[in-house]
């Protein structure tokens, strides 16, 4: 499931992402995305390229810093997009990380990113003390 | 001849109509994808995915919402 970091931090990473999974049903798959940009942990199935997802969630992560900066902000800190297959959904971690979910298209997205910024605390925590052991 | 130029007329109508319909429907699902984002003063903007810059965010997770994390 983890792809990075110590094994505690990805069994830890692991360990928020099914806690989160399983508060919010609506949540299809989620990852969590370092500030250098690796993948860290994903609730990746079989056969998903793992390198390929993220690479595409760096790329998307990066584009929305960009216009944040071009109309004078510091960074971005909530992103929804949606899409005709779902909505994809990322939320800023302190770090400049993100938190990243998928969702179907008939998800409750308002309540998927309350729950979202609820666990994000809880990722910090865990990649903090990560960072220090 | 006539009737030739008549039925040239009519395919020409037919396609025109289908065309008509397919960029009118392409344009109504394009409107439904749209970028939100908020930034860190809590302020938002919003990119509709018929502009450049809406189409970029909308292209990666229309492919990323497709295959999962």
């Amino acid at each position: 499931m983890a792809e990075r970091g110590g094994a505690g931090t990805r069994e830890e990473l692991d360990r928020v992402l099914a806690d989160l999974r399983a508060l919010s049903e609506d949540i299809e798959s989620c990852a969590v995305l370092s500030g250098e940009r690796d993948l860290l942990s994903s609730s990746h199935g079989p056969g998903v390229d793992r390198e390929r997802v993220g690479a595409m969630l760096a790329a998307l992560v990066n584009l929305s810093e960009k216009v944040a900066r071009e109309n004078g902000k510091d960074h971005t800190s909530q992103l929804r997009i949606d899409t005709e297959g779902g909505h994809l959904l990322v939320v800023r971690l302190d770090d400049g990380g993100a938190l990243v979910a998928t969702t179907g298209p008939d998800a409750r997205v308002g309540l998927v990113l309350y729950d979202m910024r609820n666990s994000r605390g809880e990722v910090e925590k865990v990649l903090a003390e990560g960072g220090e052991g | 001849m006539k009737k030739l130029l008549r039925n040239l007329f009519l395919l020409g109508a037919l396609a025109g109509a289908a065309y008509a319909a397919r960029s009118y429907l392409q344009g109504e699902s394009a409107a439904d994808e749209t970028v939100q984002i908020v930034f860190d003063d809590g302020s938002t903007r919003s990119l509709a995915s018929n502009t450049t810059e809406g189409q970029e965010f909308t292209d990666i997770s229309r492919k990323i919402v497709e295959i999962g994390l």
